[in-house]
């Protein structure tokens, strides 16, 4: 009822306005291309005035701009030109720049020869071992974190859920890892996984197992730090599972329950289907800390060369460029970063374009 | 009235977008073109923390009385070994803004600077650097035909540290081992004979173990053969043998969490009693000077790194000369001081290197100092590291440390490190 209303007002709205600049544009004529008729200075004044001032003078311009991309493209334009202005130039003119960079041989602090410009750097990054494995290495985080961080956090989230005592307490214990610096956990956890004295080795040994090389040894070391992650954002996830069940009605357990659903059956069949929103908002910043993990692995070892087999494309770039100022090969790496972090955000914007929420 | 303010809101809006973009540019224009005039020399530097830090004020203190008149704004940058330092230098000399005058090492690693470095052969002629200085700092602080930077000081990277109490405990005289092979065997004694660490090492960055490699090379191959590896033409064998040395010392001997130790924890093994030896370069004794009822001798000891006896592993701790120089007649009057026998007394007491001056009293200086100091004038030969810069170019340690992280920190591949480092270094 209320969508019908506020559609129809505004159908009403759009129709006063065409009248009225029709009003002070038409009698030109309807072809626009002699379209100066505007010039009448009485009927710009009033069009200043009653339409809240496009600019006199540039009438044709003007017009044809707002037919092309909506009524108050000019009009609004004092709000959302200078922000996209700023960040188009500082974001996508500096992505731009970055892969003109690549293009070239840049290297050392003679600046680049922009003449000669090739896919060279980006042969050499398909034959270098180190930027495959770093590329593995970082698909690998971001899949296998977010994958863990949201089906614990689903569950920590059904759990407080559940109407248990202390729920605040629970929500706040859980939540408070999100709220340190990697810099803190990560060294924290470098002391948990040391091999003679860390906390993990000594819980582990007392049920017999290790003590094992989680830093030293290449094919653990990952997965070390994906636990470490999740351990740090499984929170977060928490706090948005949590939200996405308090948003269901109450009747949709209560009707489950009367047709005779387990509590199994219940949340796989009806509650998670319904948390599909929250899952997906969750594992896109998930993904994007993923791939930020850079300052985790940097505090680890206190340098941008982490250990042997946790090498992922950021700690890579930042070593080609400032290690041995290769800016064109680091720049080729950004751009391969850049890309794989639009192949996730890219089907997330078209997801969220199909459902009309942009 | 309404209309009115409409249109006021509007304008007020209009302007003040306006105004922020201008203001944004005009940030943006800022940051490239900071400094100019002759103002204070600044100088970058990584001496943060402990007995580089007390150096460095020492250093500053030292130029404040000698040079009065002459502003100095001495600016640490640390963290991450020289990591942050490099990156501040990387940043502000690819934005034509180069301080006046910043820390690092000469030698090849100067070409990493090729075409921002001034030329400062004036002032070695002038001040008879050429003369007072020992050979190989006179050598290594030229690139492409011109002086680019001034030394400080001079560290010693041919050391085996050891603990005392433990080396006895074990029943090995750490002054008869003169060969690679003596120091596994004695590794193997402290092994059997104690149940503390053999060699303790901080692996949590490869540079401790591409040094190490460095002075395993040198001490089993020989001085030439270790220079052949430095001047690009290696012998297979000699690298090889090197790495199964190394393979077996980090195999056997080391401390279990390696990996996730550093240069500082490692070095508290030795400092607690925990550990035999350590390889480090003589910084490492700072520690022990600073760590309270450990002195030296009685408590720790030092011996040539095994094989490498009458050797001196240099490296240098240098002032580079930027070109475009902010302050270019006040970053000279700090060169010439850095090069003179005021700042390097004061500064390397304190950091636990020595002056790289032939003309200084060492009286200053404790007694360990002292002997590497007579070590260093009578050093039959000086090669130059591997790690810290004066050996190989930055990018062929770059490369060094790419194989020594895939290859090398467990499991050991003797065969693809060998080959990695012979591609790596040769011409």
């Amino acid at each position: 009822m209320r969508d019908i209303l506020s559609s129809v007002r505004q159908r009403l709205r759009r129709v006063a306005r065409a009248t009225r600049t029709s009003g002070d544009a038409g009698h030109g004529g309807e072809d626009g291309t002699d379209a100066n008729g505007g010039g009448d200075p009485t009927l710009d004044d009033g069009a200043v005035v009653t339409d809240g001032g496009t600019a006199a003078g540039s009438d044709g311009i003007v017009d044809r701009l707002d037919d092309r991309f909506g009524d108050d493209f000019t009009e609004s334009a004092p709000f959302w030109l200078p922000p996209f202005l700023l960040v188009g130039l500082f974001v996508y003119g500096a992505i731009a720049w970055n892969f003109v960079i690549s293009l070239t041989d840049y290297k050392g602090f003679v600046g680049p020869d922009y003449s000669d410009l090739d896919f060279e750097m980006y042969v050499r990054a398909i034959n270098d071992s180190g930027v495959i494995d770093a590329t593995v290495n970082t698909f690998l985080l971001v899949v296998a974190f977010t994958a863990v961080a949201l089906a614990f956090g689903l569950a920590l989230a059904i759990l407080i859920d559940r109407n248990i005592r202390f729920e605040n307490t629970f929500r706040t214990i859980y939540l408070l890892p999100m709220s340190l610096s990697f810099v803190v956990t990560a060294q924290f956890w470098l002391w948990m996984y040391n091999y003679n004295n860390g906390v993990v080795n000594i819980v582990l040994g007392t049920v017999g197992v290790g003590p094992i090389d989680w830093i030293g040894n290449s094919s653990l070391v990952l997965w070390a730090v994906v636990f470490a992650l999740v351990w740090q954002f499984s929170g977060y996830t928490m706090v948005v599972y949590l939200a996405g069940l308090r948003a269901i009605p109450t009747e949709h357990y209560e009707a489950a329950r009367v047709d005779g659903a387990s509590t199994l059956k219940m949340y796989w069949r009806v509650i998670i289907p319904q948390l599909k929103g929250s899952t997906i908002s969750a594992a896109i910043v998930l993904m994007v800390f993923a791939l930020k993990a850079f300052d985790f692995l940097y505090s680890l070892v206190s340098g941008y060369r982490p250990p042997n087999g946790a090498d992922i494309l950021a700690t890579k770039m930042v070593r080609e460029a400032y290690s041995t100022n290769n800016w064109a090969y680091a720049s080729a790496i950004a751009i391969i970063l850049f890309l794989m972090a639009l192949s996730i955000i890219g089907p997330y914007l078209y997801y969220e374009y199909q459902q009309g929420n942009l | 009235m309404m209309k009115d303010t409409e249109l006021n809101r509007r304008d007020v809006l209009k302007s003040a977008g306006a105004l922020g973009a201008a203001g944004m540019v005009g940030l943006a224009g800022c940051s490239g073109s900071g400094g100019g005039g002759g103002g204070p020399v600044e100088v970058l530097h990584g001496w943060t923390g402990g007995d580089g830090a007390t150096a460095a004020e020492a250093l500053e203190e030292a130029f404040n009385e000698e040079y009065p008149d002459t502003e100095l704004d001495m600016n640490p940058i640390g963290g991450g070994g020289n990591q942050n330092l490099d990156a501040v230098v990387a940043n502000r000399l690819q934005n034509d803004n180069p301080p006046g005058a910043f820390a690092n090492w000469p030698g090849p690693n100067l070409a990493r600077y090729e075409g921002v470095l001034g030329d400062v052969s004036d002032l070695w002629e002038e001040t008879g650097f050429t003369d007072s200085h020992v050979d190989e700092a006179v050598d290594l602080h030229q690139y492409n035909g011109a002086f680019r930077a001034v030394p400080l000081g001079s560290h010693r990277l041919n050391c085996l540290f050891y603990n005392t109490s433990v080396v006895e405990e074990a029943g090995v005289d750490p002054s008869s081992l003169n060969s690679v092979s003596a120091l596994v065997d004695a590794l193997e004694t402290v092994a059997s004979e104690t149940d503390k660490i053999p060699m303790t090492h901080g692996a949590s960055g490869t540079w401790t173990t591409t040094q190490l490699f460095g002075v395993t090379l040198l001490g089993s191959a020989g001085y030439d053969e270790y220079m052949n590896f430095v001047e690009g033409n290696p012998s297979e064998d000699a690298v090889r043998s090197a790495f199964e040395s190394l393979a077996t010392i980090l195999e056997n001997y080391i401390n279990d969490d390696a990996a996730s130790i550093g240069l500082t924890e490692s070095n508290q093994n030795i400092i607690q009693g925990e550990a035999a030896f350590i390889h480090q370069g003589n910084w490492a004794a700072g520690a022990y000077r600073n760590a309270e009822d450990f002195e030296y001798e009685s408590d720790w000891g030092f011996k040539t790194f095994p094989g490498t006896e009458g050797m001196y592993t240099l490296h240098f701790d240098s002032f580079l000369f930027p070109s475009n120089n902010p302050t270019p007649e006040n970053t000279r009057t700090w060169l010439e001081f850095v090069g003179g026998e005021a700042a390097q007394v004061a500064f390397n007491q304190y950091k636990g290197s020595i002056p790289t001056r032939t003309d200084v009293d060492m009286s200053e200086f404790g007694p360990y100092l002292q002997q590497t100091a007579e070590d260093f004038a009578d050093a039959d030969e000086r090669p130059p590291n591997i790690q810290h810069g004066l050996g190989i170019t930055a990018d062929q340690r770059s490369t060094l440390n790419d194989v020594i992280s895939s290859e090398f920190s467990g499991p050991y591949n003797v065969d693809a490190a060998t080959q990695g480092f012979v591609d790596a270094v040769s011409n």
